[in-house]
């Protein structure tokens, strides 16, 4: 028997999440949050440090729009979900400044040649969404 | 049940103020705030916590083992986290797990976290799609069934039933008036009655607008101790004497010519035999029962105590229910006030705790809280039941 | 009073106490002199000094102050609410400064929150017509009436018919559904403040007729915006809206298999508990109470005894389609002939015998004429006389 399974969600990234991506919007640029106390700079940032329970909302950093790939992946199906089609590279980027990498899609470059510790750096998004593809893709240097 | 090896204290409670309108955090935000709340009341920090239990039903979020995600705010990192996800009864069923893993000598110090963003997903969809996908979820109405309004009606005469489950709802909501956490505060008088009663708009047979829960954002975290561990860290610990799960088939098939024994009457039966205790009314001081609407409150308070034909109805009109009278229900307001549905299932023994404590706030009840009952409730009518003490006294009535 | 895009002039002066934004002006010390012409208009002088404020009403012109600004009503108001652009109303001569034009410019936005236009329930009625979406009004033919109480409110009734909107200035009798409230409660509603299931449940809404009807009528309008209205106050939040759609197949397996081929042939199975004797409906593999497989299949019905009715009034929308079943509709429980009598079933009823049905009568099933093994061979129940 086939079915469907469509429920509308509507998500709040919360009010550090919404500035984050703000500044990806308006400002081209990537903020973090620091937590003095575990020395650690957390991007995406959060509300609360995980560990010792900071508040981290006045503590923003501004970090680098180029950081190195610390790993990746290639993905290989199609799915009317994914945001590109296949293949394309999925990688894990620390940005410079940053202590947690994110993942984000890596363009203009094949995927044999991708290595990890490259320097790539961020290009953002002509017509934006008011979502993490504000950024849109990170290229080599 | 086998005897537990050790008791098993509640030493920390954290809840965040229940609404609708939480776009402001995250869930991963939700759940700091609450988890910092229950931290702080204990008085301990993350590196005392030994195992986190998350809970909700993911369906609403749509959002896959958010466990993960939610480490993010619940201090999960490097710790043993386990995740239990029983529907409606997550938040009971987390009180039980944590229950038993501290009483096994398995872990010392748990913290079970249940939450809830209802906002963020399609509530009434969602429980619809718990059906069975082949022959029940294009029947289903979400949780809205009148069945119980018509055989209370049947038994006792329209009038009376209607008037009684109206008093209900409206001593719910006065109770509610009093908790500040409480989403849904109306502000209800009794000569509201029978405007209500007529007025509000029918959803399904007598099941009307104003009789029927909540659906709230909210995250509520309880912390776990064993007795020595407790009583060292914690001034006044409360303490959790018993609970029993008692579930049925995942079928609404028991509307039939005859009624087989409710889950929530089996649930009390079992565990009043097994504890002693011969006269529930008159044991308990407070019960906070996870009442999903009006007409199921009024109806299961007859099946968790155990009474007969129409005493339930008479302990309402007699006032006993209320706050200062002989067995108060949901001094929190209940399920209709506040209902975030991963979390409400352990508001109840959450209030309990904190009725034993002293320190509930202007819900608090006046007289001296000793005995404590909680109840949950989710799926196709299954029950959690527990019983909470003030004391560590009860040991010696078992062992006499 | 003369309004401009909804609003009054005086609306901005009267309002300027309550916008004021003392913080923001600790190192300020300026008088701005205001001189509107027209209908409305009038003549004031506001006075800020280190996070005070003060408005004064002025006889006449006012001409001794750091910046004094003229222009005439429909401009100001214009400008102030952001429907009329500042620099072409400077470059057109339809403002006019004399003075210190930077005070206007770089103190104004930080002293001031923005004016936000005071939304009347009567505005919103009254703009139905233009806001009407005859697309979405297809088959449609109802007439909502409105009965608000307070400043603001008043009586109407909205036709629709004909994928037209007409607006009355009356209530009608013969409306099928009459929404009464205070005016301030229907403008919260209307614009997101107050929440629909908040204000049924406390009486703050009574609604005569079909409430189905009510809350269905909302879609064929466009939402209103107030003429003027300004950016949303306070920081924005992001949200993702989104419609997770996940595909699906499902395998019946052997038990529930037999259960859909029988409806194929119109016949109902139940399975049988060796050790207890109870009859499942539909057929389970293995008896939860026995914990003992049930490997036995019996023919039961197709009548049927009805024990409890819902008659339902609120349906949520179909998971699998997003449609919403037509209101009201019965469900009916009932014990199957042959079954076990503390086993229930569960299914509609024929709509035509919604207001016969009641508990103890006998009812039998009514088939799809096409039968493929699905839910949706079995159409519904009828009383069987």
């Amino acid at each position: 028997m086939t079915g469907k399974m469509a429920l509308p969600n509507h998500y709040f990234a919360g009010r550090l999440g919404s500035k984050f991506i703000i500044a990806l919007r308006d400002e081209n640029k990537i903020l973090g949050v620091k937590c003095e106390k575990c020395d650690k700079v957390f991007v995406p940032p959060r509300e609360y440090c995980e560990r010792c329970m900071s508040k981290l909302d006045e503590c923003w950093v501004e970090l680098s729009n180029e950081g190195v790939i610390t790993n990746y992946t290639v993905v290989n199906y199609n799915d009317k979900h994914l945001p590109r089609r296949a293949p394309y590279i999925l990688a894990l980027i620390k940005v410079d400044g940053a202590d947690t990498p994110f993942p984000h899609i890596v363009e203009g470059i094949d995927a044999e040649d991708v290595k990890t510790g490259m320097k790539v750096k961020a290009v953002f998004a002509e017509e934006t969404t008011n979502t993490i593809r504000d950024l849109d893709h990170f290229e080599p240097v | 049940m086998a005897k537990k090896n050790r008791n098993v204290g509640i030493v920390g409670i954290g809840q965040t103020e229940y609404s609708s309108h939480k776009e402001h955090q995250n869930q991963a935000e939700m759940v700091n705030e609450a988890v910092r709340y229950a931290l702080e009341d204990a008085n301990i920090t993350l590196d005392d916590i030994d195992c986190v239990l998350h809970g909700n039903m993911e369906l609403f979020e749509m959002v896959f083992q958010p466990d993960m995600w939610h480490s993010l705010g619940s201090g999960a990192y490097g710790k043993d986290q386990f995740r239990i996800t029983t529907g409606g009864t997550t938040g009971a069923s987390l009180v039980c797990a944590a229950d038993n893993l501290v009483a096994s000598g398995m872990y010392d110090v748990v913290m079970a976290i249940g939450m809830e963003k209802l906002q963020e997903g399609h509530t009434t969809g969602g429980i619809t799609n718990m059906a069975d996908p082949l022959w029940f979820r294009h029947l289903q109405t979400g949780a809205l069934t009148a069945t119980t309004a018509t055989m209370m009606m049947d038994e006792f005469g329209e009038e009376r039933a209607k008037k009684a489950a109206m008093k209900y709802r409206i001593l719910m909501d006065k109770h509610a008036c009093l908790n500040p956490r409480a989403h849904r505060r109306f502000g209800l008088e009794y000569e509201q009655a029978d405007d209500l009663m007529n007025t509000s708009p029918q959803l399904v047979g007598e099941l009307r607008l104003i009789h029927m829960c909540s659906q709230s954002d909210g995250a509520c975290v309880m912390i776990f101790a064993s007795e020595k561990k407790a009583k060292k860290m914690c001034k006044t610990p409360v303490w959790i004497r018993d609970h029993i799960t008692v579930h049925r088939e995942e079928t609404f098939n028991n509307f039939g010519i005859e009624m087989p024994e409710m889950t929530h009457h089996y649930a009390a039966r079992k565990l009043f035999e097994r504890n002693g205790i011969k006269d529930p009314v008159e044991y308990f001081d407070v019960f906070e029962m996870y009442d999903p609407s009006a007409w199921w409150g009024l109806d299961w308070a007859r099946e968790f105590l155990l009474l007969k034909d129409d005493e339930h109805i008479k302990l309402l009109e007699d006032g006993e229910f209320d706050l200062d009278g002989k067995l108060p229900i949901n001094p929190s307001g209940g399920v209709t006030a506040s209902n975030p549905i991963g979390a409400t299932a352990m508001l109840r023994p959450a209030e309990a705790a904190m009725q034993l404590r002293g320190d509930a706030g202007p819900q608090q009840i006046k007289k001296k809280v000793k005995h404590a009952l909680a109840s949950g409730f989710g799926g196709t009518l299954w029950s959690v039941l527990m019983m909470l003490e003030k004391d560590l006294d009860w040991q010696e009535v078992e062992n006499g | 009073m003369a309004e401009y895009f909804g609003t009054a002039v005086e609306d901005i002066f009267n309002t300027m106490e309550e916008r004021f934004l003392s913080e923001g002006t600790l190192d300020v010390d300026v008088t701005i002199g205001y001189n509107i012409s027209g209908e409305g208009g009038g003549n004031w002088k506001v006075t800020i000094k280190e996070g005070t404020l003060k408005v004064e009403d002025a006889d006449g012109e006012v001409t001794d102050c750091t910046a004094v600004l003229n222009a005439n009503a429909e401009t100001f108001v214009g400008v102030t609410l952001g429907k009329l652009d500042a620099g072409e109303a400077f470059s057109s001569g339809n403002i006019k400064v004399d003075g210190d034009l930077t005070v206007l410019v770089a103190i104004l936005p930080k002293a001031f929150k923005p004016f936000k236009p005071v939304i009347k329930a009567s505005a919103i009625v009254e703009s139905v017509e233009e806001r009407f979406l005859p697309e979405k009004a297809e088959g449609v033919d109802i007439k909502i009436g409105y009965d608000l109480s307070g400043d603001g409110g008043g009586q109407w009734t909205v036709v629709v018919k004909d994928q037209t909107c007409t607006l009355k200035e009356v209530l009608d009798d013969d409306c099928t559904v009459i929404m009464r409230m205070e005016a301030q409660v229907f403008v919260d509603l209307n614009q997101g403040k107050l929440d629909g299931g908040t204000a049924f449940s406390s009486g703050q809404v009574k609604v005569d007729g079909d409430i189905g009807v009510a809350g269905q009528s909302a879609s064929l309008f466009e939402k209103y915006v107030a003429e003027g209205a300004a950016e949303e106050e306070g920081e924005e939040l992001i949200s993702l809206k989104c419609v997770p759609s996940i595909n699906q197949r499902y395998a019946t397996g052997p038990t529930m298999g037999k259960w859909f081929d029988g409806l194929k042939e119109k016949k109902f199975f139940a399975s049988k508990c060796p050790q207890c004797g109870r009859t499942l409906v539909p057929p389970r593999e293995i008896c939860a109470q026995c914990r003992v497989r049930c490997n036995e299949f019996v023919e039961v019905g197709p009548d049927a005894t009805v024990t409890l009715i819902d008659v339902v009034y609120y349906a949520s929308p179909d998971p699998l389609t997003g449609k919403i079943r037509e209101t009201p509709y019965t469900a009916l429980f009932m014990v199957l002939d042959g079954v076990s009598r503390d086993e229930s079933f569960a299914h509609d009823l024929n709509p035509k015998d919604i207001d016969r049905i009641k508990p103890g009568m006998k009812v039998r099933p009514v088939w799809a004429e096409k039968r493929m093994g699905t839910y949706r061979d079995l159409l519904y129940f009828e009383i069987a006389d």
